[in-house]
């Protein structure tokens, strides 16, 4: 029994991440049906952002004494950092190419993710950078079952963001513009909603939550490198479409399937195979519901 | 726009101009393979960085006889058979005179193939899968350990020091790790029990739940035959799991990166290393002043590639790189101290295994035990 709770909670911590990352994929497919390839170094990015501040506050003193404010400013910096890097990604690769076929902005969207985890590599060296530490150890024991401060944070971070992310969409005016242009871009510009306002602000928001995302997974597993964004980033996206690509809320239950399956197939089945496990279900789901669960409601949350 | 075409046009004249001037020069080519992408980078540019090394300090003496400049093409080999096959066949068609490289035994195996054929020889500096050498290659020659000597010596390690009962093994399911941990399961021969033998993929980032998994039989050590990267975090998440068993690893780990990384988590952790020569050998130290001095600490391989390009080196400088046969002969016949170990090949081209078991304490590699004498040291 032990061991399967522990699993539950390994599988929400990864789950989360996923969720954050799938967040940023979902929005800005609502939006302009375009896949954000280069979304995932975003996250890589705000890892790195996160691990410069740090250091740069531990080496000063400063966060011994305040490690909350420093984490918080470093939260802070990573996603105003990689909000601009949003900013900068759309008005170089995507605007010229609003009009053009989804092939070319789909190929452009790869393009700026090589060049973006490249330039990372280039800039910030080929070997991992260590988070400073005493973020990473502490932790309390349930019974049998272990849970760190870490796994906390994430859960808790995750399940704030996400909650504030759905007020904003669904109860300010910006979230209606953003709505009323995923489902009809020409009718509300009609109406005088400013579209490529309106769009530059979803790529913003999902780039904070996967800077966010980026911080969390160097504090939870001790360091970031150049090429981390990929990997989740895939595991994301196959997260966004399970849960009905453009749909918030599926992207967060999309991504807490997937997490939960790669945990449980690694500590039942067999590790090896815990990713073809993830894609199984994904295929499965695709099957029988091919606009993923939440997919067929997608009138109002969309985005 | 117009001064820009007149300026390209200028440069394509020039760059014209100067290459009948190149070629006239005799040029020595001298190729690498190592992941210097991905996820790899770390391993893979300690290697070119070492064989620059080698090139520069040859460069200072003056060169290598007979030849006038030393043109040097790493090639990134990305840890992977198909691009290193690839990196192979470029290698190949600039006509280098021998090749250093490469990291992943999955990815030196495929590419020695393409190199063989074409009688280039090949020193791999980091490979240790005993496949590397055992398939009878003439141009096939390897500076690190052997796998069936270092699972041997981990395998004597835990059975005759540790004492232990049972261990886990997780390998990534590559040539090397894999090779390494079945000759590991053989070696220990039931004297200690595998309670799980557990895979990852390479790259993976979340080991919760095949840690939980290895937690719940509660082996005595974790053997943990990976790469650099997964290890480190590996070790980090197996103690804030709360795993009682004792971290042992293998030389691909072992970097220090995993000081770095791994920190407090890694304390403790045993390794086996080919045994770090003294420092106050000449050859050790004028290698360690040349490298720190531009690239700053060695990592794990760096001094096994420059001892690697110092070998190809001095073998061209006794025979000139015509004759591949003649160039083979002069490596085989290589006895020298490099700054990893004295380097001598026997007729398979392999240069023989120190490892020794060393221990992690206070935040350094120190070394432990003596697989040879079974004595700490």
């Amino acid at each position: 029994m032990d061991v399967f709770l522990q699993q539950v909670v390994n599988g929400l911590t990864l789950g989360s991440i996923y969720a954050l990352i799938a967040l940023g994929y979902t929005m800005v497919y609502g939006i302009i049906q375009l896949i954000n390839f280069a979304h995932g170094e975003i996250f890589a990015a705000g890892g790195y952002l996160g691990v410069i501040t740090l250091s740069f506050l531990q080496a000063r003193g400063v966060l011994e004494h305040h490690p909350i404010l420093g984490l918080a400013l470093a939260f802070f910096l990573a996603m105003v950092y990689c909000a601009f890097m949003a900013v900068a990604l759309e008005r170089i690769a995507y605007r010229p190419l609003r009009g053009a076929s989804r092939l070319s902005l789909l190929l452009s969207a790869l393009g700026m993710s090589i060049f973006f985890s490249n330039g990372m590599m280039l800039c910030q060296g080929v070997y991992d950078k260590a988070y400073p530490h005493f973020f990473v150890s502490g932790g309390f024991h349930l019974g049998g079952v272990v849970i760190t401060q870490m796994q906390i944070f994430i859960m808790v971070g995750s399940i704030l963001l996400m909650v504030a992310l759905n007020l904003f969409v669904n109860r300010t005016r910006l979230g209606k513009a953003m709505r009323s242009t995923a489902q009809d871009r020409v009718m509300s510009a009609i109406l005088g909603i400013n579209a490529d306002k309106t769009i530059v602000t979803t790529f913003v928001i999902g780039a904070s939550l996967a800077a966010a995302a980026g911080v969390m997974v160097g504090l939870y597993y001790g360091s970031v490198r150049f090429d981390m964004g990929f990997i989740p980033g895939i595991k994301a996206f196959a997260a966004a479409v399970l849960g009905g690509i453009g749909n918030l809320t599926g992207a967060m239950l999309g991504g807490m399937i997937i997490g939960m399956v790669e945990i449980f197939a690694a500590g039942y089945l067999a590790s090896e195979y815990k990713d073809v496990f993830a894609f199984v279900i994904l295929i499965l789901v695709l099957y029988f519901r091919p606009t993923g669960i939440m997919g067929m409601q997608v009138d109002d949350t969309r985005v | 726009m117009k001064s820009l075409r007149v300026l390209l046009i200028m440069m394509v004249v020039c760059g014209l101009a100067a290459y009948p001037g190149l070629a006239a020069a005799k040029t020595l080519k001298i190729g690498s393979m190592s992941p210097l992408t991905g996820q790899y980078a770390a391993d893979g540019n300690d290697i070119r960085q070492g064989v620059e090394t080698a090139i520069a300090m040859w460069e200072k003496k003056g060169g290598v006889p007979g030849y006038d400049k030393i043109k040097y093409y790493p090639q990134d080999s990305a840890c992977d058979g198909k691009q290193a096959v690839s990196s192979a066949n470029k290698l190949v068609n600039l006509e280098v005179a021998g090749v250093i490289g490469a990291y992943c035994s999955s990815a030196t195996i495929p590419a020695s193939d393409v190199l063989n054929d074409a009688k280039i020889v090949m020193l791999t500096p980091a490979s240790t899968n005993e496949k590397v050498t055992e398939r009878g290659f003439k141009y096939m020659f390897r500076v690190c350990g052997r796998d069936d000597d270092q699972s041997k010596a981990a395998a004597k390690f835990l059975i005759n020091r540790l004492k232990i009962k049972t261990v886990a093994i997780v390998d990534d399911k590559t040539t090397y790790t894999q090779g390494l941990a079945d000759n590991l399961e053989k070696a220990l021969g039931g004297k200690v029990k595998v309670v799980a033998r557990e895979h990852i993929n390479q790259g993976d980032k979340d080991f919760s739940g095949v840690l939980t998994k290895i937690k719940a039989l509660d082996p005595d050590v974790l053997y943990m035959s990976l790469y650099n990267p997964e290890g480190n975090l590996m070790a980090i998440q197996a103690k804030r799991l709360g795993l009682r068993a004792t971290l042992m690893s293998e030389d691909a780990v072992y970097h220090p990166n995993y000081l770095k990384i791994a920190k407090e988590a890694g304390e403790g952790t045993y390794f086996t290393f080919g045994q770090p020569p003294s420092k106050s050998i000449p050859e050790v130290k004028a290698f360690l002043d040349a490298y720190t001095a531009k690239y700053g600490e060695p990592g794990s391989y760096s001094s096994y590639a420059y001892d690697a390009a110092n070998i190809l080196l001095s073998a061209i400088a006794k025979v000139g790189a015509d004759d591949p046969d003649k160039l083979a002969e002069a490596i085989r016949a290589t006895k020298m101290q490099g700054a990893s170990k004295f380097i001598t090949f026997d007729e398979k081209g392999d240069s023989g295994s120190t490892y020794k078991v060393l221990v992690v304490k206070g935040g350094k590699f120190v070394p432990f035990w003596d697989p040879e004498t079974g004595k700490d040291f």
